[in-house]
């Protein structure tokens, strides 16, 4: 009776932290919000890997997660795939809660880790059989949506080679064929273009075009000109937090800017124009910078026919009927003119660009008046959290070594 | 067919996708004909029909060579190739990827257990009839290899779990098992009499030799089936740390 008791508290002990609830609590999905996640925190000890990140995905969005590396990108998806746990903060996917529901979360995700982490010595299509095994699919379900696959993810020809003997851009398309095998309504897809080459990269981006169209999507990367082709909107973050959120058009705009570039010929002037002689540089740079609206005028390098400049003006402007006016007034000659909103890359690069080390290893704080105050005090954190970092690899070493010594003892106990 | 299962398959028959399983396992099975037929007079020299050899060697070969082996890369390996994260967010709870890499690593050590059956079976019955075999003391000592390798190889999932790579966690496991097989043999050495039952109490070798003999002691039974159960608990919370920390 005692030996009884003894086992069932161990069973229970050991299941304990693993019980989920019978019957997960069925959320009707009343909203269109397949992914929310609301001021989710990951602290590493004092570093913060994320800081009260929110955003919402809405069914049918392809989103670009974009950020430097480190950024905290990884560390969100992992939570939203419930492989960890956030610090503070909750998150729902499908309706269900990450924390709560782990295993009906991952029913409704298709999820490729960063760098496609496969068991290299299967062959793909044992993969891919283990994969609906796991995730309970019957073997004729399996086999007609596997056609479809294959074909989606251009596996036909390789579905009998090991994964270890695969290229990267292949081992690649695996990783995206196993998110893909229950057909799941989420795709939570890490860096799935990174370390490819650039042909590999274009053929990924088109499958997740393809697989786009009827699927919600969020993808991360640090290549901007991926999130153009595939994505309509995109979060940025940064120093784990996210700083841009919306369409690609919105994000461009958030700078506020426009650049002007006008060149004007050097030697020549337009015949029959007031002009008898061509301007100088600084004629010209004046001349521009008392257009209305133009914040900064900046000579770029040319060859010596022409003088360059770039004009900076409002976002909601167009002063190019202005600068024609001007120039012909002048008589100058104009050889150039055009227009141009910035580039993602150019926002992404003054949104993200700001030390990255700032603010990621301040004082826990709980409240937000605090922060201005912790950040002043950077620079020493960051110094003191190296050196306990240190300090720990230091004592993890010890025990380990503690470990063998114990074990060296026992051998000498044995030979003595 | 549960989650369990689909990974102890898994698990089990990626043993067979490495020569170094059939290696070790080749190894293994020559260093017991030749321990059982040579090794302290050996079996003729005993002039009895017995199976003790085994039940007495068997387990010091699974501990020194096979069960470091097989478990090291259980979860050692999967963490460190980034493969356990795929694993894990697959519709499976924590427990059940620890359950179902013991039962594979488990399987493939009963395997080759099962593989020592030849002995008996050519020797006793077909082709050679060497004599009455007393089967007792075998049905008992074939369970106390069962217990014992169930609680080896769920110590050597549990260092799997903590160790950051496979050749670390070989070592750990190899260390941890010599030692709870030769502790036994120092026991008497011991100048006080509480530590000398005390280190007979944890080591392997006391406890296997009773089911040799054939003898079946529930202490023997918990204390193997207790280690089993506690080091898979303890390989369970070290999986789930990878949440908190």
């Amino acid at each position: 009776m005692r030996l009884w008791r003894t086992l069932t508290w161990f069973y229970r002990a050991a299941t304990k932290g693993a019980q989920v609830r019978a019957l997960p609590k069925e959320v009707g999905l009343s909203t269109d919000v397949m992914i929310e996640a609301n001021g989710l925190t990951k602290r590493y000890g004092a570093f913060r890997a994320l800081d009260k990140v929110s955003f919402e995905v809405h069914r049918g969005e392809v989103v670009g997660f974009l950020g430097p590396n480190g950024a905290g990108k990884s560390t969100t998806m992992r939570i939203l795939t419930c492989f960890i746990s956030a610090t503070g903060g909750t998150a729902r996917v499908h309706g269900y809660d990450v924390f709560d529901d782990p295993l009906e979360v991952r029913k409704k995700i298709g999820y490729l880790p960063q760098r496609a982490p496969l068991y290299g010595e299967m062959s793909v299509w044992e993969y891919l059989t283990f994969v609906a095994d796991m995730r309970g699919l019957e073997t004729a379900t399996f086999k007609k949506r596997m056609k479809n696959i294959v074909e989606v993810c251009g596996l036909a020809t390789s579905l009998g080679k090991d994964i270890r003997d695969l290229s990267h851009g292949y081992r690649q398309r695996v990783g995206l064929a196993q998110a893909l095998v229950h057909d799941p309504p989420i795709l939570i897809l890490d860096e799935p273009t990174s370390d490819l080459d650039p042909n590999e990269k274009a053929e990924v981006i088109k499958y997740i075009q393809e697989i786009g169209k009827e699927r919600t999507i969020l993808l991360s990367t640090h290549n901007l000109s991926e999130v153009e082709q595939a994505c309509a909107r995109a979060i940025i973050v940064s120093k784990g937090r996210i700083v841009a959120d919306g369409p690609l058009e919105e994000i461009r705009a958030k700078s506020g800017r426009v650049r002007y570039v006008v060149q004007v010929h050097e030697k020549r002037v337009f015949e029959g124009g007031p002009a008898k002689k061509a301007p100088s540089a600084e004629e010209v740079q004046t001349a521009l910078e008392k257009l209305p609206g133009v914040t900064s005028v900046v000579e770029l390098p040319t060859d010596d026919r022409a003088h360059s400049f770039q004009l900076a003006g409002a976002q909601d402007g167009d002063i190019r009927a202005e600068i024609f006016q001007l120039i012909v007034s002048k008589g100058w000659l104009l050889l150039e003119m055009r227009r141009e909103a910035q580039k993602l890359e150019d926002v992404f690069k003054a949104l993200t660009k700001n030390d990255e080390r700032r603010d990621r290893g301040r004082p826990v704080v709980e409240d937000d008046e605090d922060e201005a105050e912790a950040a002043a005090e950077d620079e020493d954190e960051d110094e003191d959290e190296d050196e306990s970092a240190e300090d720990e690899s230091d004592e993890d070493e010890s025990d380990e070594d503690e470990d063998e010594d114990e074990s060296d003892e026992d051998d000498k106990k044995k030979k003595g | 067919m549960g989650t369990t299962f689909i990974i102890a398959k898994r698990e089990f028959r990626s043993n067979f996708d490495s020569t170094l399983a059939y290696v070790v396992i080749c190894l293994g099975l020559i260093l017991l004909g030749f321990v059982f037929f040579e090794f302290g007079g050996g079996f003729w020299q005993q002039d009895r029909a017995s199976l003790v050899q085994i039940f007495a060697q068997a387990p010091r070969g699974l501990s020194f060579l096979i069960i470091p082996v097989v478990t090291m890369r259980l979860l050692a390996e999967e963490k460190r190739s980034g493969t356990l994260e795929m694993l894990i967010t697959l519709p499976v709870k924590d427990h059940e990827v620890i359950l179902g890499k013991f039962l594979g690593a488990w399987g493939l050590v009963l395997l080759l257990v099962a593989s020592t059956l030849l002995y008996p079976l050519l020797m006793f019955f077909k082709p050679w009839d060497l004599g009455p075999l007393d089967m007792g003391p075998v049905y008992s000592g074939y369970l106390g290899l069962l217990l014992y390798s169930a609680a080896a190889v769920s110590i050597g999932l549990l260092i799997s779990a903590l160790a950051e790579s496979q050749t670390v966690a070989f070592f750990i496991t190899f260390v941890v098992l010599f030692a709870l097989h030769m502790v036994g043999s120092v026991a008497d050495k011991m100048p006080t009499p509480w530590l000398r039952e005390a280190i007979s109490f944890i080591s392997f070798d006391t406890r296997l030799v009773p089911f040799a003999k054939g003898m079946i002691n529930t202490r023997d039974i918990v204390y193997f089936a207790s280690i089993a159960v506690g080091c898979l608990m303890a390989a369970f919370r070290a999986l789930e740390r990878r949440k908190w920390a």
